[in-house]
């Protein structure tokens, strides 16, 4: 934050458009889901007020804690699956290699797919009987590691996670690409003078000035796995049991099949508060690292 | 002896260079398990994408027993390619260009400009991405049926932009947050406006992060669902994921041509992604201030 | 930096572009009733004919059928895909922005748009299917008393497909009547290296629908639900019910099942039987027609599931459920109700009904079945004309179908016990009351 302008109108024109639509047709519709959290309401009839009543059930509800915990797993597996193995990529890829450009390109691919389609082969691969990981293992004599990845409540929430890992590493990848190449060549030059270089200059030189970035990356990281849905709304439908139930499917649920909006919209409520709690208390742990 | 030292000196040079080598060959290993568990999925797509069903079911892993071009045609006309694709290409990328323009011009505003509200418009538009979106399917409804946008492009082009700006936002800001702050000082000191440095100066050196929040935008409008779901009705207007989900029913699955489906679907989103892919590794460029 | 010049403009452009397109699209909406100079009247019909099954074909050339010979008449149809059907029809209904004629599906499904004031009777105009259609099968989609829609096709829930063969091969040459037997059969066939049932219960419905709503019924008998869900006669604690959900929990711990049946969906389960990994397939009579199709040659049996001693429910019984009921949104009004009600009468037609038969669908009417219709379809209308179950999704509350959907899956992996589902069940309905 550096100009300070005199006049305040060429604020409020840059700030106004993205404001605008952004008040109108994102907070007018979730303020307004707000509201139905407070109602007993199933779409057809007419809504009741209810006060907190939503919110005290949420409470005592079991799936729901059950799902938050689910969740928590894929916030887990994302920040110290995807950031660590997108970051090791990127730093293997911004300097000049042969066919850079290629492994770049690739490495994006999973984002761009559908999650049909992943949901489709993973869960062909992970398949207790003919997927690839259990005939690969019974293949190296590995028998006793197989397991029913999908099927057992035991192993589904993990192997789900795994995929989503795999999904989105790409994206932290450009990220990090971009980050990384923001850097002047000036610094890494006064580098080699001073004598440091390869691995020293990663950790010393490198990852601080792109620690921004990395925080950048944890938030998404952590907005996007508390709102995860698709994947595993196709691969597992939040099954066996609740075992892969997350918060995002468990209020979709509610509020389309048990048609209870005003659940539903309280769930999303709860969603919001702890997607805040989580990312305030990650940005404080990570902001005290920068000198 | 000085042959002694040439000697050492010879053997050190090539330990190093083997050293080299074996951490370049490790490095390509690496990277190309790594490219192969990313694409592999692709391939899997597309492979099936030629088979039947009953061919698809007996060997999902191998070469189609038979080469089904047909599955192609069946999948242009059961997911109405021909009319969705092309709505699916005029809604996302409106949305898009509108989505990064307001949010780089209000990025530029929230990262390089000190004004009282910063902060808190900042934090305002984080909160955007906390939500998870099927809270805001009814209320959203509810909202383009009051203002008679249902069944529009524009009707849907609007929520795509709103939901689109936090992350748009939030990326943006974050990389212009770290350019060095005496950009600007010689720009204002030859008397250029804020709207002109913002146009000239930042954006071009914003441009790793402008792509990648263009390709981000443009794979969250084209993939996005449920919005279009549930506010288009018409059939001449809506966009592709509507059109690909024709192939799942409840009780039978056409899957050679659903994988037909979704590799056609993929083809915009690789597309764009190549075009951008150079800007994403620029780093800095002329135009900014040399140190 | 020229580039971005032309950025600049491109947005105007492009929202030229987009107001063109929009414009075009209304335009394209409203030509259909403007061109109504010649008295056309419109109706908008969502429905589920999305994928290409001889079902949906058969339905689809029915609506073409009604428009030639009415072509004062336009069905405008909207085809929805089933799994995000609930989702559209819920939001637009809390907008109040239903079409005119809706796809519905019955009982548990339909009170709610009933109380809700969405739907209109048809009461008037029922008795034009006297004769044709058998008023058993009306009952799904009539709701105190009021009639609101007209079933197309009969859906029995839970029929045991097997292979002669191989179950021939096991021993066994006639299907085992009781359960006892079939116990023993299941184990034949483990021995044998086959998979004795296939399932796909990733969805979790199957175990509901293709399982418990049959094997409930054999020990707790047929007016069970009812009664534990209006009068609070019987209970899910009851000893019957608990047997019929242990039923269950034994023939998965035997090892009937393929190992990953929690996590294949029913199609995939499908697949399994017609390539003969597994040897018995409990499945719903939808699976009739692509069964046929993926395997003309396999040798199929159908039966339905054998008695349970000690049961209190006729052997005989099927649970199923009708389907392809079309109701009128109760908004309508004057010429356009009138013409609704004409669309109704042509399209459950004798003819219709043929056509569906062809596809391998059981219909609720009283008709010659034409001669080119299989033969295995012939026999499951037979052993299905018996004695109706209820379904249970289609009787039970969304939320208490939500709970018996996970808990049977949790049952089915060691992880509930039958006893623990049950004491949940009737927690559940206690509270509704």
């Amino acid at each position: 934050m550096h100009l300070f302008i005199q006049k305040k109108w060429p604020i409020l024109i840059g700030l106004a458009p993205a404001l605008i639509v952004y008040i109108l047709f994102a907070i007018v519709p979730i303020v307004i889901s707000f509201y139905y959290s407070s109602m007993e309401w199933d779409g057809f009839t007419e809504m009741k007020f209810i006060g907190i009543g939503n919110f005290l059930e949420i409470f005592s509800d079991k799936i729901f804690w059950q799902s938050l915990k689910n969740n928590l797993y894929v916030v887990a597996a994302s920040i110290f699956g995807q950031v660590p193995i997108a970051l090791f990529f990127a730093l293997l890829l911004y300097r000049k290699l042969r066919g850079g450009k290629f492994f770049r390109t690739v490495g994006f691919m999973p984002v761009v797919i559908s999650t049909v389609i992943i949901s489709l082969i993973w869960g062909m691969m992970y398949n207790s009987r003919r997927g690839l990981f259990n005939q690969l293992l019974t293949a190296t004599g590995l028998d006793e590691w197989t397991q029913n990845w999908l099927g057992d409540p035991k192993w589904a929430m993990i192997s789900v996670c795994i995929t989503i890992v795999w999904q989105f590493v790409g994206l932290y990848l450009i990220i990090f690409l971009a980050a990384l190449q923001n850097i002047p060549r000036e610094i890494f030059d006064a580098a080699e003078i001073d004598g440091a270089s390869g691995f020293k200059q990663t950790i010393y030189i490198t990852l601080p000035m792109i620690w921004e970035t990395i925080i950048v990356a944890v938030i998404l990281c952590i907005s996007g796995s508390l709102r995860t849905f698709d994947l595993i709304y196709v691969m597992t439908s939040g099954g066996p049991g609740h075992a892969t139930e997350v918060m995002a499917m468990y209020m979709f649920d509610q509020t389309f099949s048990s048609t209870r909006y005003g659940y539903g919209s309280a769930i999303s409520l709860c969603i919001f508060f702890f997607s805040l709690a989580l990312i305030y208390v990650s940005n404080l742990i990570l902001r005290r690292k920068t000198v | 002896m000085p042959e002694q030292v040439y000697h050492n000196i010879l053997v050190q040079n090539k330990t190093a260079k083997v050293k080299k080598n074996a951490k370049k060959t490790l490095i390509y290993l690496l990277l190309s398990i790594y490219a192969v568990v990313n694409i592999y999925p692709i391939i899997w797509m597309v492979l099936n994408s030629f088979k039947s069903n009953i061919d698809f079911a007996k060997n999902p892993f191998s070469f189609p027993k038979e080469w089904l071009v047909q599955n192609y045609q069946t999948a242009w006309e059961t997911a109405r390619l021909d009319v969705y694709f092309l709505n699916s290409l005029i809604v996302s990328t409106i949305a898009v260009i509108f989505t990064v323009f307001f949010g780089a011009l209000a990025s530029y505003f929230l990262a390089r400009i000190s004004f009282k509200w910063g902060k808190y418009i900042y934090s305002f538009f984080i909160f955007g991405m906390l939500i998870p979106i099927h809270a805001t399917l009814v209320p959203l409804f509810l909202q383009m049926k009051y203002l008679g946008l249902l069944n529009t492009h524009v009707g849907l082009v609007l929520p795509y932009i709103a939901f689109n700006l936090p992350i748009t936002v939030f990326i943006l800001t974050s990389f212009m947050k770290s350019f060095p702050t005496d950009i600007e000082e010689s720009a204002i000191m030859d008397g250029c406006g804020v709207f002109r440095i913002f146009w000239s100066i930042i954006l071009p050196m914003t441009r790793p992060a402008l792509a990648t929040v263009i390709i981000l935008n443009f794979i969250n409008n084209w993939n996005e669902f449920s919005f279009a779901l549930v506010l288009i009705n018409e059939e001449s207007l809506k966009t592709l994921p509507l059109g690909l989900a024709n192939f799942a029913g409840q009780f039978t699955t056409n899957y050679g041509a659903q994988m037909a489906g979704l590799t056609l679907a993929i083809i915009p989103t690789i597309i764009i992604y190549m075009i951008l892919e150079e800007y994403l590794v620029k780093g800095m460029t002329a135009g900014a201030v040399k140190g | 930096m020229k580039k971005f010049k032309f950025l600049y403009y491109l947005p105007v452009v492009l929202l030229l572009l987009l107001t063109a397109c929009s414009g075009g699209g209304n335009k394209g909406a409203s030509g259909g009733s403007s061109g109504g100079s010649g008295e056309k009247i419109e109706l908008t019909f969502w429905n589920i004919w999305t994928d290409p099954s001889p079902q949906n074909e058969a339905s689809l050339k029915q609506v073409e059928k009604f428009m030639k010979e009415h072509p004062n008449i336009v069905i405008k149809q909207q085809n929805i895909p089933h799994d995000q059907y609930k989702v559209k029809l819920k939001t637009q209904a809390a907008g109040k922005q239903l079409p005119d004629l809706i796809q519905v599906w019955p009982g548990a499904e339909l009170k709610p748009l009933v109380d809700g004031g969405l739907v209109q009777p048809i009461d008037d105009i029922v008795s034009n299917w006297d004769g044709l259609i058998n008023k058993e099968y009306l009952k799904d989609y009539n709701i105190d008393g009021k009639q609101y829609a007209i079933p197309a096709n009969v859906v029995p829930t839970s029929l045991v497909y097997y292979d002669k063969d191989q179950l021939a091969e096991a021993g066994y040459k006639e299907f085992p009547k009781t359960y006892e037997d079939f116990k023993t059969l299941v184990k034949k066939l483990k021995d044998k290296g086959l998979i004795p049932i296939a399932l796909g219960n990733k969805a979790q419905w199957v175990l509901q629908s293709s399982y418990i709503s049959t094997i409930g019924d054999r020990l707790t008998g047929s007016d069970f639900l009812p009664a534990v869900l209006e009068t609070g006669k019987k209970k899910f604690t009851d000893e019957k019910f608990i047997q019929a959900v242990g039923i269950i929990k034994e023939l998965s711990e035997m090892g009937a099942f393929n190992e990953d049946f929690n996590s294949i969906d029913n199609i995939q389960h499908r697949d399994l039987f017609t390539l003969g990994d597994a040897a018995m397939m409990i499945d719903g009579a939808w699976s009739l027609g692509p069964v046929l199709e993926a395997a003309p040659d396999k040798n199929i049996g159908i039966a339905l599931f054998p008695k349970v001693e000690g049961g209190l429910g006729d052997p005989s019984a099927v649970s199923a459920v009708t389907g392809t009921g079309i109701a009128i949104n109760s908004e309508l009004k004057g010429e356009k109700l009138k013409a609704a009600k004409q669309f109704l009468k042509g399209f459950y037609t004798e003819g219709y009904f043929k056509e569906l038969m062809k596809a391998e669908i059981l219909v609720p009417a009283d008709i010659e079945a034409p001669s080119d219709v299989s033969p295995l379809l012939k026999e499951v209308a037979e052993i299905t004309s018996k004695k109706i179950a209820p379904v249970y999704d289609a009787t039970l509350p969304t939320e208490i179908t939500d709970i018996i959907n996970a808990g049977l899956q949790e049952v089915s992996l060691g992880t509930m016990t039958p006893e623990q589902l049950a004491q949940k069940l009737q927690g559940a309905v206690d509270k509704q009351k």
